[in-house]
């Protein structure tokens, strides 16, 4: 049994602590000793009873004879001969100093009361000790429960707090972890249809071309990141994020090929990293007819888009038809290069102009940005940032000369042509 | 400052060892109650036993002093009552009793736990 205690105590889940023989013995211990005690009271009280009774013996006898010859004692050491008369009356002490004249037969009543009160105690004790008795013996089969593997097992699992933390380590998701492939898997398979024949015919590339193409996106890719590293204000969130989702589109179509071709273990998110809010918006995107669409709000399904519920909204989808047409067409093309500055400042003035531009490049910004301030979007809560990229702030400071430039004149665009749009 | 905090936990710690002295002290006096009451009352009822016949003595030092029944009687209803009330009192002194000796235990358990951080840390640190 023993050996069974060990093997349980070493797997650490079932704790057969040595406190539980230990304490059961220390029990076990003081029961018993209550037990002698009560023992060696009743032996007392029984002597006592016994006197009692041999009193009442001596009572009864002692008025049979008007007197008795006896050995009187004479201080500690000498005895006289004597007579013991007036055997009838005896000086009883009550107790607490308290004497009274009376009969033998009323003394014998005394003791007889008395007597009642030993056997009072005598039961008394005599409960105790078979409580305690009752005590030990139940002690004793819980020791045995307890011991016993078979029937009952005190279950106790220690918690290894160490063990537990460092274990299942929560974290934060990675760009490339599970999650957003659900997201994009969708995006492949409705993009696949409708680019599958155009992308086909140029789409026949070799691989070292294929691979090419993706380190270039992927460069492009982490441009952007830099570049709108702050947070994004999507307004309608259709045409801001538009452009983020089509060269994700892109690189995904791109690296699919790849994946297909080569069979690789790289996931086709691997570069798809999502460092600011705004990625997050990339990732919630819909197709309609084929196209990708940024949604309006990532909580919101798609049949609401459709829906006029604000005036911004008309205008806006005017801009992304006009938009979406001319990224259709150039949609086949495979551009390395491009340039932001051209992407703001050229689409505020005409939506229509896009076409041209476009010839190539996929714009990474269709909207306007407006910044915000570092602090708020260094405090994400709904990115899926990676541990390990720089602050936020930090990056702002690197992207702040570049950009400088360009601020100005998107943060004037989006309600300026808004507002010129409606008058 | 390890030795003063030493020096109170040995004044508590004696402070506490009187207060115990005196707990145990109420105790076996409450004890010696306990055995008088029940003694007083077996008296009680072996005198409701008696009759009128029967001349009831007090031993009052080396003398037996004759004492009327019913005085008797009276007297020892007396003391009983007497003895209860010392209980009671006794009782109160005890739970006072009982109650700082608690606070005394709390101090010197936070006086060993000080002790223990500032008197064993520097001694790890030696180490």
């Amino acid at each position: 049994m023993t050996y069974l205690h060990d093997q349980m105590a070493s797997t650490g889940k079932v704790k057969r602590s040595k406190d539980l023989p230990q304490g059961a013995e220390r029990l076990k211990e003081e029961h018993r000793k209550v037990v002698k005690d009560c023992r060696s009271q009743i032996e007392h009280w029984n002597k006592v009873e016994k006197d009692y009774e041999s009193l009442q013996d001596r009572l009864r006898t002692l008025p049979d004879k008007l007197s008795y010859d006896i050995m009187v004692p004479f201080g500690p050491l000498a005895f006289m001969p004597g007579k013991l008369v007036h055997t009838n009356e005896l000086t009883v002490l009550l107790g607490d100093n308290w004497f009274a004249k009376c009969s033998a037969k009323q003394a014998d009543t005394l003791v007889e009361h008395r007597k009642k009160h030993v056997k009072n105690a005598l039961d008394d004790l005599q409960k105790v000790m078979k409580n305690f008795q009752n005590k030990d013996d139940f002690t004793d089969d819980l020791e045995k429960l307890a011991g016993d593997t078979e029937d009952f097992v005190d279950i106790r699992e220690e918690v290894i707090n160490e063990e537990e933390f460092t274990k299942g380590k929560r974290l934060a998701h990675k760009p490339n972890s599970k999650p957003k492939q659900e997201y994009l898997s969708d995006l492949e398979e409705d993009t696949e249809k409708k680019e599958g024949d155009e992308e086909r015919t140029t789409g026949l590339l070799s691989e070292e071309e294929l691979w090419a193409r993706l380190d270039e996106l992927e460069c492009e890719e982490e441009l952007q990141d830099e570049r709108y590293r702050h947070a994004v204000r999507i307004n309608t969130g259709k045409n801001t994020t538009l452009k983020f989702s089509e060269r994700n589109e892109q690189k995904v179509q791109a690296k699919r090929k790849k994946k297909s071709g080569k069979s690789n273990g790289l996931s086709p998110h691997e570069s798809y990293k999502i460092t600011s809010p705004a990625d997050i918006y990339r990732v919630f995107v819909d197709l309609v007819n084929g196209e990708p669409i940024p949604r309006k709000s990532i909580l919101k399904s798609r049949s609401r888009e459709n829906s006029v519920c604000s005036d911004t909204s008309e205008s806006s989808t005017a801009d992304f038809e006009e938009r979406r047409a001319a990224f259709g067409r150039s949609w086949s093309h495979d551009d390395a290069t491009h340039s932001d500055t051209s992407d703001g400042i050229t689409e505020e003035e005409s939506p229509t102009g896009t076409s041209p531009r476009t010839n190539g490049r996929f714009e990474a910004f269709t909207g306007t940005v407006i910044e915000k301030e570092p602090l708020p979007c260094s405090i994400p809560y709904l990115t899926i940032a990676p541990p390990a990229l720089p602050t936020i702030p930090e990056r702002k400071l690197e992207e702040v000369g570049p950009e400088a430039l360009q601020e100005p004149p998107k943060r004037m665009s989006k309600f300026k042509a808004t507002r010129l749009h409606q008058t | 400052m390890a030795e003063a905090i030493q020096k109170k936990l040995q004044s508590e710690l004696e402070k506490y060892q009187q207060l115990q002295k005196d707990v145990s002290k109420s105790m076996s006096a409450r004890q010696k109650l306990e055995a008088q009451l029940t003694e007083n009352n077996i008296v009680k009822e072996e005198l409701a036993l008696l009759d009128i016949q029967n001349t009831v003595y007090k031993l009052i030092g080396p003398v037996l002093v004759k004492q009327d029944l019913d005085e008797a009687k009276a007297t020892v209803s007396k003391r009983l009552e007497y003895i209860n009330g010392e209980i009671q009192r006794y009782e109160t002194l005890l739970k006072e009793m009982e109650r700082k000796s608690e606070q005394h235990r709390e101090v010197l358990s936070s006086l060993q736990h000080v002790n223990i951080f500032c008197f064993e840390m520097p001694q790890a640190a030696d180490m």
